[in-house]
């Protein structure tokens, strides 16, 4: 019992070893990517006005801010604030810089002496204040900047998990797929077809107008034709005994194409504002693709570690032969986990649609390789038999983290391309390293 | 664990590097441009650039342009490509609103389903310019598009197409793209000129016999010039929508042994395609101005920013290209003395 701790600390640690990669590459893009922050909404408008009013109790000031519903924020915020503080608001402006340079001069025609001009940090960076005179607009005041990393911002982090999401959900299949010593290379382009058929059965209920109804028998639709082609790639491969690599392949053409032809080779647009509510929806601050990667991994990490169904994909992904022998229903395993990875690859699909507000063979373009490339990164050896579900999660986090660390650092596409390349060799050799060792010891 | 600690600093290592590689070369670029006299001083923000694809020259060329025209102004560019995948772009987008830039310039990758993505920029306060490929949905708002006038260069193909075969008719192809609106524009302008030349001109009547996607690429128009040869033995002479499905075509002719039959007219006046009208491979093009679309887009983002009231579409009207202009041609004088000393 003493000894188990220990024993069970190192297990930990070297199967999800790779967590602390992504901790320290976290870390990493933390540090490098510290900068200038500027407050934006209401508390960057109370705090301006606080400013001026400190500098000003009898101010005469014109609000300056942006188009948008966080920049009305601002503009009220800081109206309540001077008014409350006696001081006058002379005009508002939430809008283009064309808009303020209209309402500035019109204040100054009608004779109102500015002694302040309050600005967003939106606003602040315009340049339409240049064509007054310093004198006529009085001071400008905008919100103080803090330092704040911009990789460990709330919303760079949320962004993230967001645009990880979709390819992690895919992930789970894969990983399930691979385990049993399989590939589905088909998966982006049952991504697109998902999108494309629910978009078209939603236009044909009803389009912009269309209810819940058409939208469930559009997901419906969708989730059943990724199935379907995952029931195909699973009955080909245990009845007629053709490699998951050649079936796959077969697929992800012959899906990319069915999704342009029933698309009409353009992208559908035609859906009610309430379709994007998943893919751009939040509930309690999380975006709910992120909740539903939380929750799938949740699910299948139960599965495969304390289900039948997950010993059995081992089982067969170690040798099949074996598993056969044992009593594993190994045409079953087989079948299910392609279905599994097919109807996931349509959820992934129906996801990216709702994001994006559209139908669009185009998607999922190279997601069999992204997807795959987490699986490995994650640890699944591609020969099957080995690998972890919530590996696969944090292979596909690296990845996300890796990309969206040197996007944030303004590494060029080329270069990131080299170092997504060498990061996927990398992981490889070590899973030969592994086996290698592991090898030799037994 | 343990095996696991070298990757790991391969990775960090592989990483710090390309992080100072990089600002070290951007800083080079910056003394090497401001060598004019500009001061480079403080940077008034980033304006970031989601081009369509940086493997066609045409968006490098926009690129560039815009990174120089803007560090005149004070601003610096970020450059990314969505490698055209609409959903990396709205992604892209994504990390431009977190880096807080000033105004983002996209070539949208999907004119419908880009929309979510303009229509987050324009949330937090982001002026959007789309320049080349217009954004047709109405979720999001573009302050302004500037894009080369398409339907009034796809009739300067026909014009040329006319021009070439009004005396005699004969059979034409069309390597077209209908997956961008820009070059369904110049495929339709094309057809009202022949069209209309067919209409007033009984006896040589200009037959489009085919019509297929060239996919905008080399190898895709090469590939359907060759089935279109087959199909059509007769054929006098093909419009193709961009240079690269013309270069394309240009091969598939000059491995048919065709290219005394056929003539070509292409598209965009990239440098490859210069250069082929220079040699007599291609007949002509309509040219586009990358560096002023370019340029334009960089100064409308100033005009906006001054409270200027900018127009929603810019359009820059094309021109006709033939060999006498590419030997008059700054940009090809290199290759051009070459071209002579061979003759």
């Amino acid at each position: 019992m003493a000894d188990q701790r220990p024993n069970q600390l190192h297990r930990f640690v070297s199967g999800y070893g790779m967590i602390f990669v992504l901790l320290l590459l976290m870390l990493l893009f933390t540090i490098l990517t510290w900068k200038k922050q500027t407050p934006v909404g209401a508390d960057a408008g109370h705090t301006v006005a606080e400013t001026i009013l400190a500098q000003n109790a009898q101010a005469v000031v014109i609000v300056v801010a942006g188009a948008s519903d966080v920049e009305q924020a601002f503009v009220q915020a800081a109206e309540q604030r001077l008014s409350d503080g006696g001081a006058t608001v002379a005009r508002t402006v939430s809008g283009n810089p064309s808009d303020a340079r209209r309402t500035i001069t019109s204040a100054l025609d009608d004779g109102v002496s500015l002694t302040h001009v309050a600005v967003s940090g939106i606003a602040e960076r315009w340049t339409v204040f240049d064509r007054f005179d310093a004198g006529d607009l009085g001071q400008r005041v905008s919100p103080q900047p803090y330092s704040w990393p911009v990789f460990a911002q709330t919303n760079n982090l949320l962004s993230v998990a967001n645009q990880t999401a979709i390819y992690a959900v895919i992930a789970v299949g894969m990983t399930m797929v691979i385990i049993t010593g399989g590939i589905d290379l088909s998966v982006g382009s049952l991504v697109a077809l998902a999108s494309v058929m629910a978009a078209i059965v939603i236009r044909e209920m009803g389009g912009v107008n269309a209810g819940p109804g058409a939208m469930l028998t559009g997901v419906a639709a969708a989730l059943g034709i990724c199935s379907a082609a995952g029931g195909f790639h699973g009955v080909m491969v245990t009845r007629f005994h053709i490699p998951p690599f050649i079936v796959s392949l077969s697929m992800m053409m012959m899906a990319r194409g069915l999704a342009y032809l029933i698309a009409d080779g353009t992208s559908i647009s035609a859906l009610p504002e309430s379709w994007t509510v998943v893919g751009s929806g939040t509930a309690l601050g999380i975006p709910i693709p992120v909740l539903m990667m939380i929750v799938l991994y949740g699910v299948a990490h139960v599965v495969m570690t304390h289900t039948a169904l997950g010993r059995y994909v081992y089982a067969v992904g170690g040798n099949q032969e074996a598993a056969r022998l044992c009593g594993v229903p190994v045409r079953r395993v087989l079948v299910t986990v392609y279905i599994t990875c097919g109807t996931l690859a349509g959820l992934g699909g129906l996801i990216l649609s709702s994001k994006l507000a559209t139908g669009d063979p185009k998607l999922g373009m190279m997601y069999e390789l992204e997807v795959i490339a987490a699986v490995v990164v994650g640890g699944t050896s591609l020969m099957g038999g080995e690998g972890r579900i919530l590996g696969t999660l944090i292979g596909a986090f690296i990845i996300a983290v890796i990309k969206n660390g040197m996007n944030l650092l303004n590494v060029g596409a080329y270069e990131q391309q080299i170092i997504l390349g060498a990061v996927l060799l990398i992981a490889v050799l070590i899973d030969n390293l592994k086996r290698q060792r592991s090898g030799g010891v037994s | 664990m343990k095996h696991r600690l070298p990757f790991l600093f391969v990775l960090l290592a592989g990483l710090m590097h390309c992080g100072c590689t990089d600002s070290d070369s951007s800083r080079s670029e910056t003394s090497d441009a401001s060598g004019s006299g500009s001061t480079a001083g403080d940077s008034k923000g980033t304006i970031g650039y989601s081009a369509l694809s940086l493997t066609n020259p045409f968006f490098q060329i926009i690129a560039d342009t815009m990174t120089a025209e803007a560090r005149e102004h004070g601003y610096q560019v970020t450059v990314v490509s969505a490698n055209e995948d609409v959903a990396r772009q709205s992604e892209q987008i994504d990390e431009f609103i977190i880096q807080g830039v000033a105004a983002i310039v996209l070539n949208p990758a999907d004119s419908a389903s880009i929309g979510q993505a303009i229509k987050k920029a324009n949330d937090a306060g982001i002026p959007v310019f789309t320049n080349d490929i217009k954004y047709t949905g109405d979720a999001g708002r573009v302050v302004s598009h500037v894009a080369t006038d398409n339907l009034q260069g796809g009739r300067l193909a026909g014009e040329a197409m006319v021009r070439l075969l009004g005396e005699s008719g004969g059979k034409v192809a069309v390597l077209n793209y209908p997956d961008v609106e820009s070059c369904q524009m110049r495929t339709q302008g094309f057809h009202e000129i022949i069209d209309a030349h067919n209409a007033t001109n009984g006896a040589a009547q200009i037959d489009v016999v085919s019509e297929l996607n060239g996919g905008g690429k080399r190898d895709v128009g090469y590939a359907k010039t060759r089935d279109i040869l087959t199909a059509h033995s007769d054929l006098v002479a093909i419009f193709a929508i961009n240079d690269p499905s013309a270069l394309g075509a240009c091969s598939a002719l000059e491995e048919a042994g065709l290219q005394d039959q056929i003539t070509i007219i292409g598209f965009d006046g990239e440098k490859a395609g210069k250069e082929a009208i220079l040699a007599g491979r291609i007949l002509c093009d309509p040219i586009q101005f990358p560096r002023q679309m370019g340029r334009r887009t960089i100064e409308l983002i100033i005009q906006h920013f001054d409270g200027e009231d900018v127009p929603d579409e810019e359009l820059i009207p094309s021109k006709l290209y033939y060999r006498a202009d590419a030997e008059t041609d700054p940009e090809l004088q290199t290759s051009s003395s070459h071209e002579k000393s061979n003759t």
